[in-house]
């Protein structure tokens, strides 16, 4: 713990740690200087001076800016004297003598820190007689972001997050005293992933985002904390709506996960909830054909039909994008109604369950913070998990961790790594064997990883990566000291949904199948035999007629699993299929009965990041139409089916699972909402318990090999559902393409922009070829599910070739 | 120091660029314990190639000094040398500061404007001049102070002034020197020059060898 | 007594050359160093008290002791001159450029520096030239590179030219401009001396301080020190410029009184005329006028008494045909056109100073805009003060305001006048 440090501000005695500014010891105590240019979490640059105190020294009484000064024992200061007074007046004064003071037609009115600021500490009239500085009025400078440069204070905040936070310095400022002004370059739009925060920390309505202009005024919006559902992450957000319709989302700051920070798909994706394409009332399908029902109709056809199948030939498959309570829900429902084991959260696409939620020892986010080696073989953190990145970004600039990138091509975090490994997809195994061994290529990265703490960031860097060899690596980082390893998988609940038992090898509270079996009859009564299927062989078993219905929760297998064509010879092959959704997705399209049902701001409960940390999402506005709460519908459907699930509320659910599911024990609502929780409770409490410790293996896997190794990677704006629905960020979803080096797009006689096929096991795609440097001799490329690439199964192995009629 | 060697990346960013310009771009990256300290020097090596500070100059810098673009644009533009549009074969600078405004360099500046027809800031049409006024050159004791192409003549009267635009316009020397216009044009100077050297200005780029606009370089 | 200029002064053809400095003992004060130790050479400085030559007039041995103990440090020559007023440094770049390279490898070496950079502003190409040609005849001759004189010690020098900023000339935003970036001034602390350039421990001196150093380790501390007042000691160039005779480049011992500098060494006002004012110390510092300065000695201290100072060096002078109006504007116009543009009061303040003094000069000024330049001024430097206090960062937005408050303290009657009649003073009175 830092040294506490004793100082006087206006006479009262407070204490801060040492080293930190003035102005943040000061508001920690009650005591709010007035600031334009600081931000908590980024470096302080003293420029707009608002924040001037005087500290009383030796010498006499100095005026200083409160953001730039740190604090010393028996420091003095005074926030209140003339002079001080005097120069607040005079910079507001300064930077309104510019400001066109368009406030009832800006955005940022009513919520503005220049109109507080002016109304609190300003002068009272100005008296500038001049012409004021003049620009264009707002000029778009990405798909998101619009710059009025008349109202720009110039604080910097928007330029240093760009370069200093998110690492991509697009939006600079340019020219020279008075005529400094914030811009992009042309023909490089501010087309950054992390745009959207630079509108959130803007201290006026300059920077202004697309989505949100005119839709509403501060004074008429209502907001809740929530959790971002867009990643396993869980970034606090605050929800905002206006007339029962959400119409922003903003950051929350936090130690624990996302700084304040978010993507803009954390942050845009809510167009989507308003959405024209919204389920919202029952379907059945009739020849064919979608047509409205009422619930009764629906239900009664949907447990009727439920019922007419032996419980083991039946599946569950989704709960990843669900509350804990509505996942916990879905398993009851499936393990005591249908009576059926054959239950998995996943897609084929993450990791093995129990290694997942139980893995030890587990890394927090804030590990992050303290790790003196990062060893990152997993996804392009940029593309996946952007507030991730964001923290692995400040941990390896900032913090000067060694950073480790193992990957089959640029990252994101490329630019700030120690030492960058690239390799072909299939040759994992390799790597990871010549890492561990005395290989010499290898001696640095393994004295970086003799420096301890050291945090592995584990999980598969494509599609097709062998789950497995995240295991391996998290066996090998595991040696190291104080290694501690954090999985990854990327939907927004994955993790608690595993932890609700939605995988054929886990009962709820993070505990296998196999030991708690019997422990958990006893709470919910008698539970299918041994072991289930997991997703593929659900959907092998449903093609085959072994398994014959299906019961989708918020999930798109057709779109989402390795491979497409299974995923539709299941649906195709189920007898019955019913699906819970927001939206017709591919594979909704093929169910016989749709459920509508509430999703993200419009249900409370709880989520479950990829640490193990339990959050609250709240409900902001009222679902659309019938749609109705998950876990209302299943508990209808229960008592259709002469079963009874008990579940009459999202809170007594919650209830139910802090007595059933061990790692949940203590983890309480009201804790969550007004307690220790605010910041989320890290699992297993001290009342909890985690049975299963999962240590990881290294399987020795062996490599593939073949003359190409597909890397199918994804990329942050793909065709998701939810991107999808959400016109400002469907627009930047890219052009899929076949990517590979200059080599060897010579050695196929090939031109960029010419078509080439690629061709594996799981199936094809042929697309324009286009040039990636980075990629090794071997390796080609090609972004996971967009429209043009989705034919493309996950195979490794995988030959290219001359498309059209080459 | 030795030069850098450039990635093919790199040497695509500048394929267009002259030989010298390359080379001189090799030394001047060798220069320097980080690259981004060579944007300065770059951005006049690109003044070299394209008249101005251009947007593909910049880009160009950007890929030779791991910056993006805005990055670039934001250390050009801060710079009152890093000129943005086309100039004329003659920056003529004029300093209007307070020791030569105390010996009349308002009456230089109008002067110059009104013999080449060019306003204060501008470029003339057939783009041989560039008027400009600047602030002190560094050379108060010879106030009034003119630059041509950032050779420098002390000791500037209006009427000298008006001899030195015609002698430009048109004698149009290919190579600016600033020992010669101070004999024909100059007065009082800072201090005694002592010597002339053979060196001068070819573009109106400071004509500092490293950066490539001093006689025999380009 | 001539330190920096005696050579040039006694050699006029051929003083920058390398042949001429060593055939002039050049060079040698480097074989002593070498053989007296980094140490030795650094407690020479110590001992000559020699002052900062670039406008703060900091004790340079001090800063040395600054010097944080990582490496690699740098040393950084500011050759950015571009103080109006200030021309010194471009004499000694221009006419004995290898006096600075000496001074540069004898610092770097006591400062255990292996890399050192010239900073020269780029409206200085001759200058520039000059100097890389005596750093590639350094290089040559084995005065710089690797294993100077046999040593064992490595020197690099990069000479860098500016862009056209004169914010540059402050240190950190020197530093910031070699790093590639805008040359806006760092929050101090730190210091260079502890996280300077490339975040490294970096000295960063000014052309004149570091071209002294070669006589100092010659002829030793000591000797340095005796020359002129304790605290203003050895010699120092001094510009003069404006209404005088005789302007120019004077190196002198401090001590003397403004009547000595003005009338003896600059031989007066042209044609007679009477003095008006003078600024001391270059343009960002508070004028002085004769009936109340010009029997006071002109050394660092006993101006800092009366409320200026010496800064660059750079003596400004005004007679009494001076618009003092237009003047002030002159220098508010140039803080304005330089200010980096990062603080909030600097940016904004100085601009609407000059837009005032804009309307007043076309004779649209009103009574209310001499209080309103006071205030706008006292928005920048609280209280308006000597030394002045800030609300700045650096000291750049301040000094905008030394010719506001220095017409308003002398003058105030001929800017009242000004706001009255549209016309300057000085023509009325020529015109009447
Ligand atoms: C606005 C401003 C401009 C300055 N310009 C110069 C300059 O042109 N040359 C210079 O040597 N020092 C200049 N300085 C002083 C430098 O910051 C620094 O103190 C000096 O270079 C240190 O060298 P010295 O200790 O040898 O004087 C300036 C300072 C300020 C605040
Ligand atoms: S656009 Fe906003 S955040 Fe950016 S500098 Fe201007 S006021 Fe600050
Ligand atoms: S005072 Fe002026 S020049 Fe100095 S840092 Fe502030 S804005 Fe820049
Ligand atoms: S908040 Fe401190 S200077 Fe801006
Ligand atoms: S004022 Fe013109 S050169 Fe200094």
């Amino acid at each position: 713990m830092a040294d506490l440090v004793t100082i006087t501000v206006d006479g009262v005695a407070m204490q801060g740690k040492a080293g930190e500014v003035l102005i943040k010891v000061a508001e920690d105590n009650g005591n709010f200087i007035p600031r334009f240019c600081w931000h908590p979490r980024m470096k302080p640059v003293g420029m707009c001076r608002m924040c001037l105190v005087e500290v009383v020294g030796p010498r006499g009484r100095m005026l200083v800016p409160s953001c730039t000064t740190t604090i010393n024992e028996g420091m003095e200061v005074d926030t209140q004297s003339a002079v001080v007074k005097k120069a607040q007046e005079g910079v507001l004064e300064y930077l309104l003598i510019n400001h066109p003071l368009d406030c009832p037609v800006c955005d940022k009115g009513g919520e503005c820190p220049l109109q507080d600021h002016t109304v609190a500490y300003g002068p009272g009239e100005s008296r500038f007689v001049e012409e004021k500085r003049h620009f264009e009025k707002p000029i778009p400078i990405s798909e998101l972001v619009l710059l009025d440069r008349e109202r720009c204070i110039l604080c910097a905040r928007c330029t240093r997050f760009s370069d200093e936070i998110s690492g991509d310095p697009l939006i600079e400022f340019k020219d020279r005293g008075n005529a400094v002004q914030v811009i992009t370059f042309p023909g490089e739009p501010f087309s950054s992933y992390f745009s959207g925060n630079t509108v959130q920390i803007c201290p006026v309505g300059a920077l202004t985002a697309k989505p949100y202009r005119f839709k509403a005024r501060p004074w008429d919006l209502e907001a809740v904390e929530s959790v971002s559902m867009v990643d396993s992450i869980g970034s606090k957000v605050s929800v905002q709506s206006s007339q029962n319709e959400v119409v922003r989302i903003d950051g929350i700051d936090n130690d624990a996960t996302n700084h304040g920070w978010l993507s803009d798909k954390d942050r845009f994706v809510f167009e989507s909830i308003h959405s024209a394409d919204r389920i919202t009332t029952p379907l059945i399908k009739e020849e064919g054909q979608f047509r409205e029902a009422t619930w009764g109709e629906a239900l009664d056809l949907v447990a009727e039909r439920l019922t007419s199948f032996p419980g083991a030939q039946v599946a569950g498959l989704g709960g990843a994008n669900s509350t804990n309570e509505e996942a916990y829900t879905f398993g009851k429902f499936l393990r005591t109604i249908v009576v059926t084991p054959h239950i998995d959260a996943q897609l084929d696409d993450g990791l093995d369950p129990q290694f997942l939620v139980g893995v030890t020892p587990r890394a927090a986010i804030p590990d992050l913070e303290t790790a003196k080696t990062i060893l990152l073989w997993a996804a392009d953190l940029k593309e996946e998990y952007p507030v991730l990145y964001l923290r692995v970004r400040r941990a390896a600039a900032e913090l000067g961790a060694n950073l480790i990138v193992v990957h089959p091509r640029a990252t994101g975090l490329d630019d700030v790594a120690t030492h960058k490994v690239r390799y072909r997809p299939g040759t994992g195994p390799e790597v990871l064997r010549e890492l561990t061994g005395d290989d010499a290529d290898y001696t640095e990265i393994r004295e970086a990883l003799a420096a301890g703490p050291v945090v592995g960031i584990v999980g598969r860097t494509g599609l097709g990566e062998d789950p497995r060899l995240a295991e391996a690596v998290a066996a090998f980082v595991r040696d190291f000291s104080e290694g501690k390893i954090m999985p990854l998988a990327r939907r927004g609940n994955v993790v608690g949904a595993l932890d609700m038992g939605l995988a054929p090898t886990l009962l709820p509270g993070r505990v296998s199948e196999s030991a708690a079996h019997d422990v958990l009859e006893s709470e919910w009564g008698p539970l299918p035999e041994g072991l289930g299927r997991n997703a593929t062989s659900i959907l092998e078993g449903l093609r085959d007629g072994e398994l014959r219905a299906l019961i989708m929760l918020g999930t798109d297998p057709v779109r989402d699993h390795a491979e497409p064509e299974l995923a539709a010879a299941g649906l195709d092959g189920a007898e019955f299929v019913v699906a819970m959704d927001q939206f017709i997705t591919d594979s909704v399209a093929a169910a016989d009965v749709v459920f509508p049902v509430a999703g993200f701001a419009e249900v409370e409960g709880t989520v479950t990041n990829i640490e193990g940390r339990v959050q609250k999402v709240n409900r902001l506005v009222p679902s659309p139409g019938q749609t109705r709460a998950t876990w209302s519908v299943l508990d209808d459907l229960a008592r259709r089916m002469d079963g009874n699930l008990g579940a009459t509320a999202a809170a007594a659910i919650a209830k139910e699972i802090t007595g059933v599911a061990p790692a949940y024990h203590g983890v309480t609502w009201d804790a969550l909402d007004w307690g220790d929780g605010r910041e989320g409770l890290l699992l297993p409490l001290a009342e909890g318990v985690q049975h299963l410790e999962y240590i990881p293996v290294d399987g020795q896997l062996a490599s593939v090999d073949a003359r190409y190794g597909l890397h199918l990677g994804r990329v942050l704006y793909d065709d998701g559902v939810r991107v999808r629905m959400s016109p400002s960020l469907a627009a930047l979803r890219p052009e899929g393409a076949v990517f590979l080096n200059a080599a060897a797009l010579d050695a196929l006689g090939l031109a960029p922009g010419s078509p080439a096929v690629v061709e594996g096991a799981s199936g094809r795609v042929e697309l324009p070829v286009a040039v990636d440097n980075s990629l090794g001799d071997g390796t080609v490329y090609v972004p996971a599910n967009l429209e043009s690439t989705r034919s493309l199964g996950a195979a490794v192995a995988v030959t290219v070739s001359p498309g059209g009629d080459a | 120091m030795k030069p850098a060697t450039l990635s093919e990346a790199e040497m695509d960013a500048i394929s267009d660029w002259s030989e010298s310009s390359q080379q001189l771009v090799r030394e001047l990256l060798g220069k320097y314990p980080d690259k981004r300290s060579a944007v300065m020097p770059l951005l006049y090596v690109s003044m070299i190639e394209n008249g101005y500070v251009t947007a593909e100059g910049m880009k160009s810098v950007a890929v030779l000094t791991g910056l993006t673009g805005a990055q670039v644009q934001s250390v050009a533009s801060f710079y009152s040398m890093y000129k943005r549009e086309e100039l004329g074969k003659y920056l003529v600078s004029v300093c209007t500061s307070i020791s030569c405004f105390l010996l009349g360099a308002d009456d230089v500046l109008a002067a110059i404007e009104d013999e080449t027809g060019v306003p204060d800031g501008e470029t003339g049409h057939d783009g041989t001049f560039t008027v400009e006024h600047v602030e002190c050159n560094g050379a108060c004791g010879g106030a009034p102070v003119v630059l041509v192409n950032y050779e420098m003549v002390e000791g500037v009267t209006a009427e000298k002034a008006r001899e030195l635009v015609k002698w430009l316009r048109d004698g149009g020397p290919d190579v600016v020197g600033t020992e010669e216009m101070q004999q024909l044009f100059g007065g009082a100077k800072s201090f005694d020059w002592a010597v002339r050297e053979p060196e001068g200005a070819v573009l109106p780029v400071p004509a500092f060898a490293p950066y490539g606009s001093a006689r025999g370089v380009k | 007594m001539k330190i920096l200029t005696e050579r040039m002064e006694a050699h006029r053809t051929d003083s920058h050359t390398i042949e001429r400095y060593e055939a002039t003992g050049g060079y040698s004060a480097l074989r002593k160093g070498f053989e007296i130790g980094p140490e030795a050479v650094t407690a020479e400085v110590k001992a000559s008290n020699i002052r900062g030559r670039g406008g703060a007039n900091f004790p340079a041995g001090v800063k040395w002791g600054f010097l944080a103990p990582a490496r690699p440090a740098y040393l950084v020559i500011n050759a950015d001159e571009s103080e109006p007023g200030t021309f010194k440094d471009r004499q000694l770049l221009e006419r004995d450029p290898h006096q600075l390279v000496e001074g540069v490898v004898l610092s770097s070496y006591a400062l255990g520096v292996n890399h050192a950079f010239i900073y020269i502003r780029g409206e200085y190409p001759k200058p520039a030239r000059r100097v890389q040609h005596a750093v590639d005849e350094a290089y040559a001759k084995g005065y710089l590179g690797k294993d100077i004189l046999g040593s064992g010690f490595d020197l690099d020098v990069t000479v860098h030219l500016g862009g056209g900023a004169y914010i540059c000339g402050e240190e950190s935003a020197l530093l910031n401009s070699l790093e590639g970036r805008r040359g806006e001034p760092r929050i101090k602390p730190p210091f260079p001396a502890v996280e300077g350039l490339y975040s490294k421990p970096t000295i960063v001196n000014n052309v004149e301080t570091i071209s002294n150093v070669p006589w100092i380790v010659s002829n030793g501390g000591i000797a340095y020190a005796s020359i002129g007042p304790d605290t203003s000691a050895g010699t120092r160039l001094i510009s003069l410029s404006g209404h005088i005779n005789k302007p120019g480049n004077y190196e002198i011992v401090m001590g003397m009184t403004w009547r000595d500098l003005i009338y003896d060494i600059g031989g007066g006002i042209p044609g007679g005329r009477e003095l008006k004012a003078w600024i001391p110390g270059g343009s960002s510092a508070p004028w002085f006028v004769p009936a109340e300065h010009l029997d006071t000695p002109a050394t660092i201290d006993d101006v800092n008494d009366l409320g200026s100072m010496m800064g660059s060096g750079a003596v400004i002078v005004m007679d009494e045909t001076t618009d003092v109006v237009a003047a002030a504007h002159r220098i508010v116009r140039f803080y304005s056109h330089e200010s980096c543009g990062q603080c909030t009061p600097c940016r904004e303040g100085t601009t609407w100073l000059e837009r005032i003094f804009n309307r007043l000069l076309n004779g649209q000024g009103r009574m209310a805009d001499i209080d309103l330049l006071i205030d706008v001024s006292d928005g920048i430097s609280p209280g308006l003060t000597w030394p002045p206090a800030m609300t700045t960062i650096c000291p750049l937005g301040p000094s905008a305001t030394a010719p506001v408050v220095s017409i308003m303290k002398y003058f105030r009657d001929e800017v009242e006048a000004r706001v009255v009649s549209g016309i300057p003073v000085a023509l009325e009175a020529a015109d009447g």
